[in-house]
């Protein structure tokens, strides 16, 4: 049975709701860093003990990130088939798209380059950085990184991606449901740019917290 | 009643049949009065094309009262022009200024080919509806008008889906070519009222099926069609048709 372009979209906005959950646990995760080197460390052996359940988890994860790309990649391929020919001028009537609306398909492809460095940055990175002449494992991979600027405006220009990104997402998902009414709309876009940003903020918090500090 | 008087340049998009590949062509409007509509101007200048010999440019219209839905053409890259919630035949050239070029194209989608110049071929919509846009009545003597108890406020909201005049524009301005809201403007009009019901999860599953199968694309939540709207339908359907979809899906 083929999926309609509906289904196809309410699939891509369920993997995306899973995706943003990973986004804030691996959020909270990261805020042990402001605990101490300990504290983050402990919690990163605590997530590799769990050996299987890890790896079932990345493999749901994995899985997620492959059915939003893919779906959302053949509604893409659709839709450019759908318009046909392009026309010579278009522009937008006074009630404009979004800013994070029009750039979602470019704010996704950051968030996967990004997700790509980012796993080659520290995940199979060996987890080792030397602080004060002691290596402090994860927890000094991550402060030694931070420390370079250009490496910190990385991560920060990629979570103001993810923000962008969630701040049209979140509040796509309750559209794309039909729990929208006309009443709650702009409520509902307000808390969903408060989350994105929110999200951006927070994460950015880390790496300005490391170039005020060491 | 005549107005003040303008000069336009129009870039009309001219395509001798659906196989063409078509062009932009040059026009000179002069003197156009202010207070003549869109169409009323193509007319004038259709008359001098005639006069010189040409083709006169192609377009459709019917009731020019702005509630056929005949009428329709991307006017500087807006559907039915720069003023909102007018279509094409509504709207007054007092709108544009004195020496302005207008680009003037037809609505471009793979579902609505283009016939000739400005005039698409809007079958599609006609399948969609025809795929599940209907109700039973019960044969038999006619009801009482009153009979069937309706809420205030559903009455409302269909009533204000059921305005649709199936022109096109909200797939015009969509950069998917996206059919949702008119689709779901059909969809709405018949699952919020209690006529509706009997076909309610056939008619959600039929319809949207029907709007993939013409070639629409989906749509990203961007909302250029309520924007483009000359009814003001309001998105606020699209997410009705989307919760009518999914329930009909998941109690099958």
């Amino acid at each position: 049975m083929a999926l309609s372009t509906l289904q196809k979209k309410q699939l891509v906005a369920v993997t995306g709701l899973g995706l943003v959950g990973f986004v804030i646990a691996h959020l909270t995760g990261n805020f042990l860093i402001f605990k101490g080197a300990d504290a983050l460390n402990d919690y990163a052996k605590f997530l590799h003990d769990l050996g299987g359940l890890l790896w079932a988890a990345r493999i749901g994860l994995i899985a997620m990130f492959v059915i939003h790309m893919g779906l959302t990649a053949n509604l893409v391929i659709n839709k450019i088939k759908a318009r046909g020919s392009n026309y010579a001028k278009f522009e937008n009537h006074a009630q404009k798209p979004s800013f994070s609306a029009r750039i979602m398909p470019f704010s996704g492809v950051v968030i996967l380059a990004y997700v790509i460095f980012h796993l080659l940055d520290f995940t199979f990175a060996e987890k080792s950085g030397i602080i004060n002449g002691v290596d402090q494992g994860l927890y000094g991979l991550v402060v030694t990184s931070f420390m370079d600027p250009l490496h910190s405006a990385i991560y920060i220009i990629a979570m103001a991606f993810l923000g962008l990104h969630l701040s049209h997402s979140l509040q796509s998902i309750f559209q794309t449901f039909g729990l929208v009414s006309v009443n709650r709309l702009n409520t509902i876009r307000t808390i969903s740019t408060a989350i994105g940003v929110g999200i951006a903020v927070a994460y950015s918090s880390i790496p300005v917290y490391v170039l005020l500090n060491f | 009643m005549s107005g003040e008087s303008i000069n336009l340049k129009l870039k009309v998009w001219r395509q001798n049949g659906p196989k063409d590949p078509g062009r932009f062509e040059e026009y000179q409007a002069n003197d156009v009065d202010t207070s003549a509509s869109f169409l009323e101007m193509l007319d004038v200048v259709n008359a001098k094309i005639i006069k010189d010999g040409g083709e006169p440019i192609v377009f459709e219209h019917d009731c020019r009262e702005g509630i056929c839905g005949s009428c329709g053409a991307m006017v500087n890259g807006k559907a039915h022009g720069p003023k909102d919630k007018v279509t094409l035949c509504q709207l007054h050239m007092r709108e544009f200024k004195d020496g302005e070029t207008l680009v003037i194209e037809p609505f471009r989608a793979r579902a609505f080919p283009v016939l000739k110049d400005l005039m698409i071929d809007r079958t599609s919509f006609d399948k969609i509806i025809s795929s599940g846009g209907y109700v039973s009545v019960n044969t038999g003597n006619a009801c009482d008008a009153n009979s069937i108890p309706i809420s205030k406020e559903n009455a409302d909201k269909a009533f204000d889906a059921a305005t649709c005049i199936g022109c096109g524009a909200c797939v015009a301005s969509c950069p998917n070519a996206s059919a949702s809201l008119f689709t779901s403007a059909k969809i709405s009009h018949m699952a919020l009222l209690p006529q509706g019901q009997t076909e309610a999860k056939k008619r959600v599953v039929q319809m949207v099926d029907q709007m993939d199968h013409e070639g629409f694309g989906h749509c990203t939540n961007t909302y250029h069609c309520e924007g483009a709207c000359p009814k003001g339908i309001s998105v606020e359907n699209i997410s009705r048709m989307n919760k009518e979809y999914l329930k009909a899906k998941l109690k099958g």
